[in-house]
């Protein structure tokens, strides 16, 4: 299998605290990759460093077999949906996609922004300003931005947090309709359950360390416990 | 890519209404001291070259005091309402999201500059230096308003807090306005002649009173108050280079 995200020993200290200290993993095209931790394990920071925003002070971590350096390409096979969940209110829907297809020089802009607005169930409030969307809706903007370019690779930081059921449940539709299309998916959730549903290899981290990775029936052979969040309290306590 | 960030934000001055207010405000201080200055019967004694120096000096004042405070939040936004990661996200490189911000600025400046000129054309009526007054107002108010945005974008990538931003700027400001307001005898010592001279609103001040009151109206004239002004859009252009290579370093992006 080709591995599309391939990070080797890096590390992120704030001051005398280690975000995340020598973390290796690997994840293969096409995978529903989970990413488990505990709070301030360094799931965010770890994703923040994938993607380019946050520069890590040791190691390297290579996207789709390049150097993440390379930011211009980066930014064309990535999407993220990220723990910072910041709108322009005063945009519409429409408008706010709009925003972002230009950035990324799209020629066919109205139609993806059309098909996107359509695929996260936002057509009919597309013309109303963001202001007025509920969490569940910004949250579902979010992921349509996220999807803007095209991605091969998706990074969501806890996408379905503060949906409700039938919100998770249609966001989990979508994102395996795009892993079944070979998008690969970067998954970090605290929603164990919804991990073990989508997921086909899950890393769990704790202290900035990966201390586990694996299938689910790895895991669970590894900790002798049959649900997630059995292995998850194994290998985090 | 640097078009899409300026019409984000001439949208954004337009969707909240910050521009319109700054345009009524801007409207009333001009009408009110174009009103003052042309009926007051004490000030009237005063010649209408000086008149004209006055209403300069407010324009650009005004101008500077209305940039300030919004390139204050301009930057400093998309940190504190948490959008700047999705921009820096994308192809958008931090020269064009700058350049982008700068362009909106400098149009609110435009749009300040023609609200001005029904009152430049009243006080300068009859005077022959309606062009001369209009034009210099147009070079020194965009070199400043260039040079203090820069300034204030360094400073907004070190706090990416709008208000440490905006409470700094403004002190900056009048750090540099309140010696300029000083009369020459106050400048006679040699300390105070330098930072006269290298002081930017004193340099816009005194170029406009060069081009009104001594009516030097050529470029030639007035380059003595001009290179202050340039070299203070070049500090301002290498604050910014460090600040942002600074927020580079503290993890702020990378790679850009």
């Amino acid at each position: 299998m080709e591995s599309i995200i391939n990070a080797q020993h890096i590390t992120k200290t704030y001051g005398k605290i280690s975000a995340v200290d020598d973390l290796s993993f690997q994840v293969n095209a096409g995978d529903f990759f989970g990413f488990l931790g505990p709070n301030g394990a360094g799931k965010t920071t770890t994703i923040r460093m994938l993607t380019g925003i946050l520069a890590s002070d040791n190691g390297n971590i290579k996207i789709n077999g390049k150097d993440i350096s390379d930011r211009q390409e980066l930014s064309h096979i990535i999407g993220v949906l990220s723990e910072s969940r910041g709108f322009y209110d005063w945009m519409t829907g429409e408008e706010y996609l709009s925003f972002f297809a230009d950035l990324y020089s799209l020629t066919d802009k109205k139609k993806v922004v059309g098909d996107l607005l359509s695929v996260v169930g936002l057509t009919e409030r597309k013309n109303t300003c963001i202001a007025t969307y509920s969490r569940g809706m910004k949250q579902r903007l979010g992921l349509a931005r996220a999807l803007v370019n095209n991605p091969r690779i998706i990074f969501l930081d806890e996408p379905t947090l503060g949906l409700d059921p039938q919100g998770q449940e249609d966001i989990h539709n979508l994102l395996k309709k795009l892993n079944q299309q070979g998008v690969t998916i970067f998954f970090s959730s605290h929603v164990l359950s919804e991990v073990a549903d989508l997921c086909s290899i899950i890393a769990v981290i704790n202290k900035g360390r990966l201390v586990a990775q694996g299938t689910m029936s790895e895991l669970q052979k590894k900790t002798g416990s049959t649900d997630l969040k059995q292995i998850f309290l194994s290998l985090t306590q | 890519m640097y078009k899409y960030i300026c019409l984000k934000e001439i949208k954004a001055e337009l969707y909240t209404w910050k521009s319109l207010t700054w345009l009524l405000l801007t409207s009333l201080i001009f009408s009110v001291t174009s009103y003052l200055l042309l009926t007051n019967k004490e000030l009237s004694l005063l010649d209408q070259t000086e008149l004209m120096w006055l209403l300069g000096k407010i324009i650009i004042g005004v101008a500077l005091l209305v940039v300030t405070i919004d390139a204050s939040s301009s930057i400093t936004s998309e940190f504190e309402k948490e959008t700047a990661e999705s921009l820096f996200l994308t192809p958008l490189s931090i020269k064009d999201f700058i350049l982008g911000k700068l362009l909106a600025l400098l149009s609110l400046w435009g749009v300040l500059y023609v609200v001005a000129i029904p009152y430049v054309y009243v006080a300068s009526l009859g005077s022959k230096l309606f062009f001369p007054f209009l034009g210099y107002i147009a070079l020194l108010g965009t070199l400043g308003v260039v040079g203090f945005t820069l300034i204030i974008f360094a400073i907004s990538f070190l706090y990416r807090s709008s208000k440490n931003t905006l409470t700094t700027s403004l002190i900056f400001l009048l750090a540099l306005s309140i010696p300029a307001l000083f009369s020459t005898t106050l400048k006679n010592n040699t300390p105070a002649q330098i930072l006269s001279h290298i002081n930017p609103v004193d340099s816009i001040f005194a170029s406009l009173d060069n081009v009104l009151v001594d009516y030097q109206t050529s470029l030639a004239q007035n380059w003595i108050y001009i290179i202050p002004l340039i070299v203070f859009c070049l500090v301002g252009l290498i604050l910014l280079i460090f600040s942002v290579r600074f927020f580079k370093k503290k993890g702020g992006v990378q790679n850009y």
